[in-house]
C-alpha cells in the first residue's frame, strides 16, 4: 500500500507544481462514503470539500475553489446530472468525476453527454478513484507535437516509428495506439478498465485478461531485460510509464 | 350499484347524450317538413285566390253578384269565402261578414275573418287577396287554411306516435347496454385487484367472442402470461444468483474470520484483505454481468441500430484474442474475406463475437486451434467461431445459453458461466440466430439477415 501512497502524493503535488494541497469537491448524500472517500484522498494530499446535496454542491462548484469535482449521480434536492448541466451552462468547465450505483452503459452515456469528464460506477477501488481524479487533473493538453519523448523512448506519430535510444521498436497498429496513449500520460497510474475504455473504446469487461496480455507484449517490446523497465506494474492496480530517474 | 351512481357512469351518460340528439334532429326534421308542405300550400292557394279574384273583377258588374254566388254555392267542404263591399264598406254580396282592416290590395295574407251563411257566424282562419273595382267597390276572395293547421296536427301526432316511443327506447337500450358494459367493467376491475394483490395466475374474463372487449382481454390476459412467466424466470435467477453470490461471499466470510483469529504480521492480514477484495470484486462482476443481460434483455437499445460491417469488426475481434491464443499455444485463425453488412448494435455485436471466441480459446487445450469465420450463406451472413475443445454436449446445448450455467467440463476452469447467456441475448436482441453444432470441438454460429 505504500505504493499507492507515493502515487497519490506525488500527483498532487506535482499538479500544482508546489506544496499545497489540490482542492476537490465531493457531492455525495451518503456521508459515511463521503468519510471515506475524504479520508482516503486526505492521505494521498488531496483536500476534499464536501456537499451532501446538490444545491450545496451547485453553489459551492460555482465558487469555483475546487480543481475536480467528484458527484454522485442520484442526489436529493438536485440530480447531479442537472448539477452538471447547469455549471456547464454557467460556463464553468472544472472537470467532473461522475459516480453512480446505475452501471448501465445507457447511463453512463447521458452522465457523459450531460457534460460530466468520466464516469465510475459504485462500488469501486479507491486506487481506481484517484487514477481517474489524477486523470482528470492532468489531461493532456491538446498538444501538436508530432514526436512524444518519454526519457529514451520516442514515438513519431507521422512516421508511425518507435524507438528506444537507438533501437527500432517494432510495432503492431494496437500496440502503437497503447503506447501512444501511455506516453500522453507518462507518470500517471493507468488502470485495466481505463485502458480498455479508452485505448480499446470498450465498454463491457472482458473475461480474460485482456489488457495484462497486450501489455505484457509491449512491454516485452518496449523493456528489454537488460534496460531500465520504462512500463511498471502497480500489483492488483494498473499499469504506469516513468522515465527513469 | 345505486341508481344515482348508476345515472352518473359515462356509459349511461353518453346514450341520454345521443338520445337527446336523436330527438333534436327529429325534431328539426318534422318542423322542416312541416315547413316546406305549409308553404307549398299557401302559395298553391294564393295563386288559386288570386286568379280567382281576376276572374271575377274582369266579370261586367252586373255577372259578378252570380259568379260569387256560384262560388260559394259549389263548396261542399265550406272552405270558400268572397264578399264584394261597397266603397263605404258595407257588405253587397258574398259570406264575408266584414272586410278585415289592413289589407294590401293584390298580396294574398292571413286574415281572422267571420263567414255568414245559412248556418250562422263563423270566425275563421283564412288566406285573403282583395282587389278594388273600377267602380270602386271592393272584391274579397278567401280559401280557408284549416288545411295546413291539419298538416301539423298530423306532424305532431307522427311526432307523437314516433318520437316518444323511439326516445324511450333509446333509453332502455343504453341503460341495459351501459348496465352489461359496467358488470363486464366491474368484472375486470375485480380481477384486476387481484392481480394487483399479486395474484398473477388471475386472468380476465372472455366470452370467446370476436368483439373488441375480448380482443382486448385477451391482449391482457397474454401480457399477464408473458409477466407471469418471466417472473417465474426471475425468481429462478434469483436462485441462482444467491447460490452463484454465497459461494464467494461465504470464502470471503471465512478468509475474515480467520485473518481476524490467526493473522499475527501485518503482511498475512494484508493478504486476508486481498483475499476479501479479490472475493468481493467476483461477486460484483456477476451482479455487473446480470445487469448488463438484463438491460440487453429488455432491449432498451435499439435505438443504437445502424449498418455494422462485419469483417472489420471481426477482424478486429481476431486481433484482440490473437495475442492470448498465443499465450496459451492455441492457433487463432480468422477468416474474414467477405464484405457483409448486418443491421445492429456494433459495440454489442463486438461484445457477442468477443465473448465466443473468449470461450472457445478459454475452453481449448494447448495446441489446439480455434477458427473465427465469417461466411456468406445465401441472405444470411453467419459468424462461425470453431474449435477444438471438449465440445458441448447434445443435452446441454440449450442449457448453455441459461444463465450461471456452466458444463461440468469447465468447472475447473475460470469464468462465471455469463458468456453464453450473454451473447444468446445480444442475438435475440438483434432477431439473429444462434445454433450450437456437433463437433469436432464446438462450433458455435451467428447468423443474421444482410443489409443490402
Amino acid at each position: 500500500m505504500s505504493t499507492l501512497g507515493t502515487v497519490g502524493g506525488e500527483t498532487a503535488a506535482a499538479v500544482r507544481g508546489h506544496k499545497s494541497m489540490v482542492r476537490l469537491l465531493l457531492i455525495e448524500d451518503d456521508k459515511e462514503t463521503a468519510d471515506e472517500i475524504r479520508a482516503e484522498l486526505g492521505d494521498r494530499g488531496f483536500d476534499l470539500d464536501w456537499a451532501p446535496n446538490g444545491i450545496d454542491g451547485l453553489d459551492k462548484a460555482r465558487s469555483g475553489k475546487a480543481e475536480a469535482i467528484i458527484m454522485d449521480r442520484l442526489l436529493p434536492g438536485m440530480d447531479g446530472l442537472t448539477v452538471i448541466e447547469a455549471l456547464r451552462h454557467e460556463g464553468m468547465r472544472t472537470p467532473v468525476l461522475v459516480l453512480s450505483a446505475l452501471g448501465a452503459v445507457d447511463d453512463r452515456v447521458r452522465g457523459l453527454r450531460a457534460g460530466g469528464d468520466d464516469y465510475l460506477t459504485k462500488p469501486f477501488a479507491t486506487i481506481e478513484l484517484l487514477a481517474r481524479i489524477e486523470a482528470l487533473l492532468r489531461r493532456p493538453a491538446e498538444s501538436r507535437d508530432t514526436v512524444l519523448r518519454v526519457g529514451p523512448l520516442e514515438l513519431d506519430l507521422i512516421e508511425r516509428t518507435a524507438k528506444r535510444a537507438d533501437r527500432m521498436i517494432d510495432l503492431l497498429p494496437r500496440e502503437f495506439r497503447l503506447l501512444e496513449y501511455m506516453m500522453r500520460r507518462k507518470d500517471q497510474m493507468l488502470t485495466r478498465a481505463m485502458l480498455l475504455e479508452e485505448v480499446w473504446s470498450y465498454k463491457f469487461v472482458p473475461q480474460t485478461n485482456l489488457v495484462d496480455v497486450h501489455m505484457g507484449r509491449l512491454r516485452r517490446k518496449v523493456d528489454r531485460p537488460e534496460d531500465l523497465p520504462l512500463i511498471h506494474n502497480v500489483r492488483g492496480m494498473g499499469f504506469i510509464l516513468r522515465a527513469p530517474v | 350499484m345505486r341508481p344515482s351512481d348508476f345515472v352518473r357512469t359515462t356509459t349511461f351518460r353518453w346514450t341520454l347524450a345521443v338520445a337527446g340528439a336523436f330527438v333534436l334532429g327529429t325534431l328539426l326534421l318534422f318542423g322542416f317538413v312541416y315547413w316546406q308542405t305549409a308553404a307549398f300550400m299557401t302559395s298553391t292557394f294564393d295563386d288559386l285566390i288570386v286568379g280567382e279574384l281576376h276572374i271575377i273583377a274582369a266579370d261586367a258588374s252586373g255577372r259578378r253578384l252570380e259568379h260569387i254566388d256560384n262560388r260559394l254555392r259549389d263548396d261542399p267542404r265550406r272552405i270558400r269565402l268572397a264578399g264584394l263591399f261597397g266603397p263605404d264598406g258595407h257588405r253587397i254580396a258574398g259570406n264575408l261578414e266584414s272586410l278585415p282592416p289592413g289589407l294590401t290590395p293584390d298580396i294574398p295574407a292571413n286574415a281572422m275573418v267571420v263567414r255568414i251563411d245559412d248556418r250562422g257566424r263563423e270566425t275563421e282562419n283564412v288566406r285573403l287577396v282583395t282587389g278594388t273595382l273600377a267602380d270602386r267597390e271592393v272584391l274579397a276572395i278567401g280559401r280557408n287554411v284549416d288545411d295546413i293547421s291539419e298538416i301539423a296536427d298530423i306532424v305532431r301526432r307522427a311526432l307523437t306516435l314516433g318520437l316518444l316511443p323511439a326516445f324511450a327506447l333509446a333509453i332502455i337500450i343504453g341503460f341495459v347496454l351501459s348496465l352489461r358494459a359496467h358488470n363486464r367493467l366491474s368484472e375486470v376491475n375485480r380481477r384486476i385487484q387481484h392481480i394487483v394483490a399479486g395474484d398473477l395466475r388471475e386472468r380476465l374474463p372472455t366470452r370467446g367472442g370476436d368483439d373488441p372487449f375480448d380482443q382486448l382481454a385477451a391482449s391482457v390476459n397474454r401480457m399477464l402470461g408473458e409477466i407471469e412467466t418471466l417472473i417465474q424466470e426471475i425468481a429462478g435467477i434469483s436462485d441462482n444468483i444467491a447460490h452463484d453470490l454465497r459461494t464467494p461471499l461465504t470464502r470471503v466470510r471465512i478468509r475474515l474470520e480467520r485473518g481476524r483469529e490467526h493473522g499475527g504480521t501485518v503482511e498475512e492480514l494484508r493478504a486476508v484483505a486481498d483475499q476479501a477484495i479479490a472475493g468481493l470484486d467476483q461477486s460484483l462482476t456477476i451482479i455487473t454481468a446480470l445487469l448488463r443481460i438484463a438491460e440487453i434483455e429488455h432491449s432498451r437499445r435499439l435505438a443504437g441500430f445502424s449498418d455494422v460491417r462485419l469483417a472489420p469488426l471481426v477482424r478486429e475481434v481476431g486481433d484482440l484474442y490473437d495475442p492470448i491464443a498465443e499465450d496459451k499455444c492455441v492457433t487463432l485463425q480468422v477468416e474474414a474475406a467477405n464484405e457483409m453488412t448486418v443491421h445492429g448494435d456494433r459495440d454489442l455485436l463486438f461484445e457477442a463475437i468477443a465473448n465466443l471466441v473468449d470461450n472457445a480459446v478459454k475452453f481449448t487445450p494447448d495446441g489446439g486451434y480455434v477458427e473465427l469465420a465469417l461466411l456468406q450463406r445465401g441472405e444470411m451472413s453467419v459468424i462461425r467461431v470453431s474449435d477444438s475443445g471438449p465440445g458441448i454436449q447434445e443435452i446441454e446445448r440449450e442449457a448453455v445459453t441459461k444463465r450461471f450455467h456452466r458444463s461440468d467440463k469447465s468447472r475447473h476452469t475460470e469464468g462465471l458461466g455469463l458468456g453464453l447467456s450473454l451473447v444468446a441475448a445480444i442475438v435475440k436482441l438483434h432477431g439473429f440466430q444462434f445454433t450450437i453444432n456437433a463437433g469436432p470441438g464446438c462450433t458455435v454460429e451467428m447468423a443474421g439477415r444482410q443489409v443490402n
